[in-house]
């Protein structure tokens, strides 16, 4: 019974080490291919460049040797979340005068186009929650550590406390599949001492009535062990600023160039379709 | 040198008062003491991390108050904490350990060849490129003393590093505090193991915020009525010399290691002719299975990438009233075995009764199975959510329907079982109670359900001496009043009073299983997995090595005693 597995259905966030020649590229190539497309998918306006998004996404996938059927479980938890965004956009999205009416329901009337903006939002959330997975199953928390920092290096001549962001982002990372275990320990704790978790009969008010024990040890735990690990980082002679080095060193091949184009020539294609 | 935490009430006594403490370069000190007695706020005095509020530190000439001090006393005196997951700030080994000489500012050429020394030191090379959560705990332990190591510090802190380990982590990590001592590193263990003080050449002995007692171990460990007012305990080896010197009077004190003790029993004049043979003792009669598991399998994360595999073929069953104990290295499947006990987790591969309900029947109420069979999770302090204690207790009866007058005795039932006040400790605040203190609450949320079957995922992880032995005390009540038991836990003295029958977990399988008397008598066996005996069957064992006659199964104090009065004759 997965009932307590809250860690199988995010596929967001998981680093798979398959090997794969994307896994072989520079930090800074994947890093920013993936924020290229990211955007080009946020900003195109027209299906075909969606669907030709949707194409790059899953060809990825396979090249970088991630299970589809993995990659496609992540699309099961936010889906009815995105369903009810495409109904609600065909319902009462911008009427267009001229659009011959498809379906009238009272004062709602659903045009073909009311029909294809509702698709076209589906299609988007899809290829952004496809291409984040494929992200973050390629870049490993190190390797977007280390790319984010050589990225961000430039900036600090502005002021800005780049490494310390990089660290926090590190941090972050670090601590996120720790939170999901501790949550998961929690939940089985109190089901233990007879709450309704995991006994597959809950209805809606009871599973925010049950959140509220589960957030309560679980935010004074992170607050511990946020205290604990800043201890740890202190005793290490952790400082912000100057006259820190750092073990790795990045090296930018022809390949890299080559991916970088090809990233950037699809981006653009998706945003002019 | 004084502390006081900062703190809203100015009456708050200072977690330390007025400590004098000198530690010479080289020296290897442990530092013991009950929850709360200053030990931790101490260490971290010694590297800056905590500045007295008055009185000074000085570290090799630097005063800790200098600011500009602060990373060469960083430098100098490096810190391994409790929890390790809670250390390691990098997704791999391999750049945790880089973390420290990166704060240095050492060119990349220096770190990866300091990174790699500290790394081959604690083993730990081979994985260097691993995810900390994807290590064991004595790994990471590991992991985080190389993280030290890599800064090349003249002394190392260990704030209870081994309270979270394995038998076979602890060993590791305790053999790499001798020879780190051997290399001339200065080294300090703060510990609740006694028999882990002493392997040192020092023992500190804190009581609320002054130093109770220093010396050597031996000086420190003679006296053992002090040590009670000090919620202290001697080392489970002295504990069974002061039994045997009851019997005889002959043996010196202060014996404090096995082969001393060994030595001192040899030495007494004694018969090597085999004694008749005792008759085998009657088969404890054994009732019903209560619980029973047949060939279970478990894989989490099942159909993912990411699926591994707990538990496989596992068989096991416990009599009603029994008491079962389950050992094995961290990540071995206790766990996952304990949470099928209570329906957390459904059988995936094989069968699971728990007395009359099927696990395998998906129609079953699995509330109904968890009412019969409370499971308290390792550190269940970590899970207590209310505010006040008497509401905590309340949850699961309040669940169960419980109310008004019948609630309120439930709970005063529940906290008077594990020997917490009803009216004294029902209003306090959950969060203001002492470790120990909060143990005992979650252990008694789990009871107030009245369960038949009580699971327990090692209990005294963590516990100071003092609370430690009270938990056992309860819990050997409550198997007395016929409550069935269900124990995990690292420590064969704990299994040795709690358990009857066990079983040995070894990478998701049940390696061995039986009583507990025959379970132990195979040591080569459960040397080769990291876990070890119970003192009294290990001095058993080594006099046997020795020509002594003794016959198996001695796991106890007493036991061994009652053999040793017939070998050793009266002077």
């Amino acid at each position: 019974m997965p009932d307590f597995e809250f860690q199988r259905y995010v596929t967001i966030g998981q680093y798979l080490a398959t090997g794969s020649p994307l896994h072989r590229l520079d930090p800074r190539t994947r890093l920013l291919s993936g924020a290229c497309l990211l955007i080009a998918v946020t900003a195109a306006r027209h299906l075909q460049g969606l669907g030709l998004a949707l194409g790059i996404a899953l060809a990825a996938l396979l090249i970088a040797r991630v299970p589809l059927n993995y990659a496609l479980r992540g699309l099961l938890a936010p889906l009815p979340f995105i369903l009810f965004l495409a109904v609600l956009q065909m319902l009462i999205g911008p009427q267009a005068a001229d659009a011959p009416a498809l379906v009238s329901l009272g004062p709602l009337q659903i045009s073909m186009q009311d029909v294809l903006a509702g698709v076209t939002i589906i299609a988007r959330f899809i290829a952004l929650i496809l291409l984040i997975s494929l992200t973050s199953a390629i870049i490993s928390t190190s390797e977007f550590v280390h790319g984010l920092e050589a990225l961000l290096r430039p900036f600090t001549a502005l002021g800005l406390p780049t490494q310390d962001l990089v660290l926090m982002a590190q941090v972050t990372l670090r601590f996120l599949p720790l939170l999901a275990l501790e949550a998961e320990r929690i939940a089985k704790a109190q089901a233990s001492r007879g709450a309704e978790w995991g006994t597959g009969k809950t209805g809606i008010l009871q599973r925010v009535r049950q959140t509220l024990p589960l957030l309560v040890p679980l935010f004074l735990n992170s607050l511990q062990r946020a205290e604990a690990l800043a201890l740890a980082m202190e005793a290490r002679g952790y400082h912000s600023g100057k006259g820190r080095t750092s073990m790795t060193e990045l090296h930018f091949r022809a390949g890299d160039a080559v991916a970088l184009l090809i990233a950037a020539g699809m981006s653009a294609l998706i945003l002019l379709l | 040198m004084r502390f006081t935490y900062a703190a809203p009430d100015p009456n708050t006594p200072p977690a330390l008062d007025g400590v004098t403490l000198r530690i010479e370069a080289g020296e290897y000190v442990a530092i013991v003491g009950a929850n709360g007695s200053g030990k931790s706020t101490l260490a971290r005095h010694l590297n800056a991390l905590l500045i007295p509020t008055a009185g000074t530190v000085s570290i090799a000439g630097m005063d800790t108050r200098e600011r500009t001090q602060r990373l060469a006393i960083r430098q100098t005196v490096g810190m391994v904490f409790q929890r390790p997951d809670d250390q390691i700030i990098a997704a791999t080994i391999e750049e945790d350990v880089a973390f420290g000489p990166e704060n240095m500012g050492l060119p990349p050429d220096e770190i990866r060849a300091r990174v790699r020394q500290a790394l081959e030191t604690v083993g730990l090379w081979e994985v260097r490129l691993r995810p900390p959560h994807h290590l064991s705990a004595g790994q990471m332990q590991r992991a985080a003393l190389a993280g030290v190591l890599a800064m090349q510090p003249r002394c190392i802190v260990f704030d209870e590093a081994t309270a979270m380990l394995d038998p076979a982590g602890r060993r590791t990590v305790r053999l790499m505090m001798a020879q780190l001592h051997a290399e001339g590193v200065t080294v300090i263990t703060i510990t609740h193991f006694m028999d882990e003080a002493t392997d040192a050449g020092r023992v500190i002995v804190m009581d609320r915020g002054r130093v109770a007692l220093d010396g050597a171990p031996t000086e420190v460990f003679a006296d053992e009525d002090t040590l009670h007012t000090l919620s202290l305990e001697l080392p489970p080896i002295a504990l069974l010399s002061r039994r045997l010197r009851q019997s005889f009077p002959a043996l010196p004190p202060n014996l404090l290691t096995a082969p001393a003790l060994t030595s001192a029993l040899d030495a007494l004049p004694h018969r090597v002719t085999p004694m008749p043979a005792p008759p085998p003792p009657e088969p404890p009669a054994v009732g019903p299975a209560l619980i029973e598991v047949e060939a279970l399998g478990h894989v989490y994360l099942k159909g993912t990438p990411l699926e591994h595999r707990a538990l496989r073929n596992v068989t096991l069953s416990v009599p009603n009233h029994g008491a079962h104990g389950l050992l094995g290295a961290t990540g071995s499947g206790k766990s996952t075995l304990l949470q099928h006990l209570n329906g957390l987790l459904r059988p995936q591969e094989g069968r699971v009764r728990i007395g009359d309900f099927d696990l395998n029947d998906p129609r079953l109420d699995l509330r109904a199975v968890r009412r019969t069979a409370g499971l308290a999770f390792q550190m269940p302090e970590l899970q207590i959510f209310e505010q006040y204690v008497g509401d905590e207790i309340a949850f699961g009866p309040r669940l169960q329907g419980l109310e008004g007058q019948a609630l309120r005795e439930r709970v005063r039932w529940a906290m008077e079982l594990v020997g917490l006040d009803f009216d004294a400790f029902k209003d306090r605040l959950t969060f203001a109670l002492s470790g120990g203190e909060r143990r005992k609450v979650a252990l008694a949320a789990v009871l107030a359900l009245q369960p038949p079957i009580l699971l327990l995922d090692e209990p005294t992880a963590g516990l100071d001496p003092l609370s430690r032995r009270e938990l056992l005390t309860h819990l050997q009540t409550f198997r007395s009043a016929g409550m069935t038991l269900v124990t995990s836990s690292h420590r064969m003295e704990d299994l040795a009073r709690l358990a009857e029958t066990l079983t040995v977990m070894e990478d998701g399988s049940g390696l061995l299983s039986g009583p507990a008397v025959e379970v132990f008598s195979h040591e080569g066996q459960l040397r080769t997995l990291g876990l070890g005996l119970p003192v009294a069957a290990e001095i058993a064992s080594a006099l046997r090595a020795r020509g002594w006659p003794l016959s198996p199964g001695v796991l106890t104090a007493e036991a061994l005693a009652a053999q040793l009065e017939e070998l050793i004759p009266r002077a």
